[in-house]
């Protein structure tokens, strides 16, 4: 097992270093320019070619890159080129909100969705089922933005709210920062809840079917022993996949979300720094973002063998 | 002394919104306690329908119809008429199941152990410690020798044969006073397959445990069975003894089935196989004998009217028109000789 985890934690190697490449050269490749986003369109020439050549922009893009990718291996992901800032830090706290954010809508959408999906799929063709079925679909393809604001709307013209500014904490003021994420994190929950519900659903269905659902009720097991210990623990290797794949999405950054509720999460960090062609904050939130991915996708499949014996890593 | 169980004009339908038609119809067994009871019959017959009536594990679209099933333990009750609750105190501790496939009766994601004392835990009240001690024994019981290790398997870690010995273990470890067998060696070697009905034979002897055995095989009712039903297309259209069904049998059914097992013996015959093949359970004749189409003394009045089961000797029950031809027969030379 742990030599699995380390195998698979130096495949990161390859993987990160793609995507740094691709990364890398289709920044330089995209028209727009950080001098000119930072110097203004009265600029003179020749200023902007004196900023561009402080930033390096004027060597070749291999050097340029050589010189990056030194810095990044020493954990120096350099700095910002519009505000000056170290690039980890500023990524870092970026994520928390992020991770905040992910957590919160991914434990929200559980608490919906799993039991819901159960019962729809222990009730198959009822109208409990029909109205669970009806309530996911909605779920999946309403589009995020427009729950947010029809939420914002109503929450505005019944109870006179507004989404608040700024972002604190939750170890500053826990209570202000559920007030200012709960919000969101229901949006996001809601999109995510309706494709975990109809997995929920279908393995379910699935997997009462099996012959050894059969043997567990002829051993006279209340129902509730078959559906909670058998049932759904069998289902729970389908809905883990949809899960992983939701998280690993989300914690990349939320852009709509994050715009709408003022979040300064990841996703804000790399929307301002692609407008701005900060080149070095992309590079570095693009990279963190893939490492991120990366992970939550080794720890899904940790997951599978701690549930499924039959899954073992060697 | 009232048998163990006793079927009484069981019929199950396939019931929904759209449809509503007879699978199974009146089937009637008795089983005394400690017997050994077979059903056989081809794929599709339902055997496995009735066994499962019997456990009220019937699929959702399946009824039961008509019909009693009484079970006659330390009170009696009937099967066919009872609530849940009642119904899972029966099952796993008064009578139990075990099913034709081993590879996937189990529950991939626990162990042995987890499943073989899931029964205990569910009727009994036993410490842990004990329950433990229980299992080991009972896997000892089945024949398996290192019963500490095959505790901490999971089933993937075992093989069909194995599984099929843990099955049984964790069917007669409440001790129960019938086992339910629903083809329990299809799905094994030839070689484990009679190492598995042995063993079947003698815990079913040493507990005193009844035991019904589903098989198509007519060799199977043979090694373990001392009555027979005979099953066709939902109904039973033959019952006795294991000795009369194979020495004088009376069904044309029967007949066949007996046919096609004792050419595959003989080398020098061609391999007997009755002509044409088991209706499915929409094509079922609404009246007469629904073997009447495949059947080479099929008669008239077979397309026209249900045959009623007869007796055709003491203790011997068979479903065919041509008992009452023999009967009426058998009369006039009785009349002739007596005038
Ligand atoms: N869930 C179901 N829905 C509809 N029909 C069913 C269902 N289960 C069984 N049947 C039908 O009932 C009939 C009897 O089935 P059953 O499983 O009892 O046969 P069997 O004698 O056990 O055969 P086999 O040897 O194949 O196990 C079959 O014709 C089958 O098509
Ligand atoms: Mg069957």
């Amino acid at each position: 097992m742990y030599a699995y985890i380390i195998r698979r934690l130096l495949m990161l190697v390859p993987v990160l270093f793609g995507v740094s490449v691709v990364i890398f050269f289709t920044l330089r490749i995209i028209p727009g320019d950080v001098a000119q986003t930072i110097l203004g369109t009265d600029a003179t020439k020749e200023s902007l070619a004196q900023l561009r050549k402080d930033f390096g922009l004027d060597r070749p893009v291999i050097e340029q890159y050589i010189t990056w990718m030194s810095g990044v291996l020493m954990g120096d992901f350099g700095e910002s080129m519009t505000t000056g800032r170290e690039v980890l830090p500023d990524i870092l706290n970026r994520f928390k909100i992020t991770f905040e954010l992910t957590i919160l809508s991914a434990i929200l959408s559980w608490i919906i969705a799993i039991p819901l999906g159960v019962i729809a799929g222990i009730k198959r063709n009822t109208k409990t089922d029909f109205t669970v079925r009806i309530v996911s679909l909605l779920g999946v393809s309403i589009p995020n933005f427009a729950l947010a604001t029809v939420l914002i709307l109503i929450l505005a013209l019944t109870f006179s709210y507004s989404p608040p500014v700024g972002y604190v904490g939750f170890f500053e003021d826990p209570i202000r920062n559920l007030q200012i994420m709960l919000l969101p994190s229901i949006v996001l929950g809601t999109a995510m809840a309706g494709a975990v519900m109809r997995m929920t659903r279908s393995s379910i269905l699935e997997i009462l079917r099996q012959d050894f659902i059969r043997t567990i009720r002829a051993k006279g097991a209340k129902e509730r022993l078959v559906i909670f210990n058998h049932a759904l623990r069998n289902a729970m290797i389908p809905i883990l996949t949809i899960i992983g794949m939701q998280i690993g999405v989300l914690l990349g950054g939320t852009v709509i979300i994050e715009q709408i509720f003022s979040l300064p999460g990841l996703g804000q960090l790399v929307l301002t720094s692609i407008n701005q062609r900060d080149f070095t904050v992309i590079q570095g939130a693009i990279l963190f973002i893939a490492f991120v991915f990366v992970l939550v996708n080794l720890l899904v499949d940790i997951l599978y063998s701690y549930l499924d014996p039959r899954i073992t890593y060697k | 002394m009232k048998p163990l169980l006793n079927i009484e004009n069981l019929s199950i339908n396939y019931m929904t919104n759209k449809k509503d038609f007879n699978i199974v119809k009146d089937v009637n067994i008795k089983i005394d306690e400690r017997m050994k009871y077979g059903i056989v019959g081809e794929s599709g017959s339902g055997k496995s329908l009735t066994s499962l009536a019997i456990m009220n594990l019937l699929p959702e679209v399946l009824k039961i119809q008509e019909g009693s099933i009484e079970l006659n333990t330390d009170s009696t009750k009937d099967l066919a008429n009872i609530s849940k609750k009642e119904m899972r105190k029966v099952r796993g501790r008064e009578i139990s199941m075990i099913f034709q496939e081993p590879m996937t009766a189990l529950d991939p994601l626990y162990t042995i152990e987890y499943q073989l004392l899931e029964v205990l835990k569910i009727h009994k009240t036993y410490s842990k410690k004990e329950m433990y001690k229980i299992g080991v024994d009972m896997l000892k019981k089945v024949g398996i020798a290192r019963p500490d290790q095959v505790m901490k398997d999971y089933p993937h870690q075992l093989s069909g044969g194995m599984r099929q010995r843990v099955m049984i273990a964790m069917a007669l470890i409440c001790q129960p006073k019938l086992l339910i067998a629903d083809e329990p060696t299809t799905a094994l070697d030839v070689t484990i397959q009679a190492q598995i009905l042995d063993l079947m034979n003698e815990l079913s002897d040493l507990h005193n445990t009844a035991i019904l055995m589903i098989t198509h095989d007519l060799g199977v009712i043979l090694e373990t069975c001392e009555r027979v039903a005979v099953m066709y297309a939902g109904q039973i259209v033959e019952e006795s003894t294991v000795e009369k069904i194979f020495e004088e049998p009376a069904h044309p059914y029967t007949k066949g089935l007996l046919s096609s097992i004792r050419s595959l013996g003989n080398k020098s015959e061609e391999l007997y196989s009755i002509p044409g093949n088991v209706p499915t359970p929409d094509q079922y004749q609404e009246l007469g004998c629904r073997f009447a189409t495949r059947c080479p003394y099929a008669m008239d009045q077979c397309f026209n009217q249900e045959p009623l089961m007869y007796q055709v000797q003491d203790d011997h029950l068979s479903k065919c028109w041509l008992h009452v031809e023999e009967g009426r027969a058998n009369e006039r030379s009785s009349e002739r000789t007596r005038s």
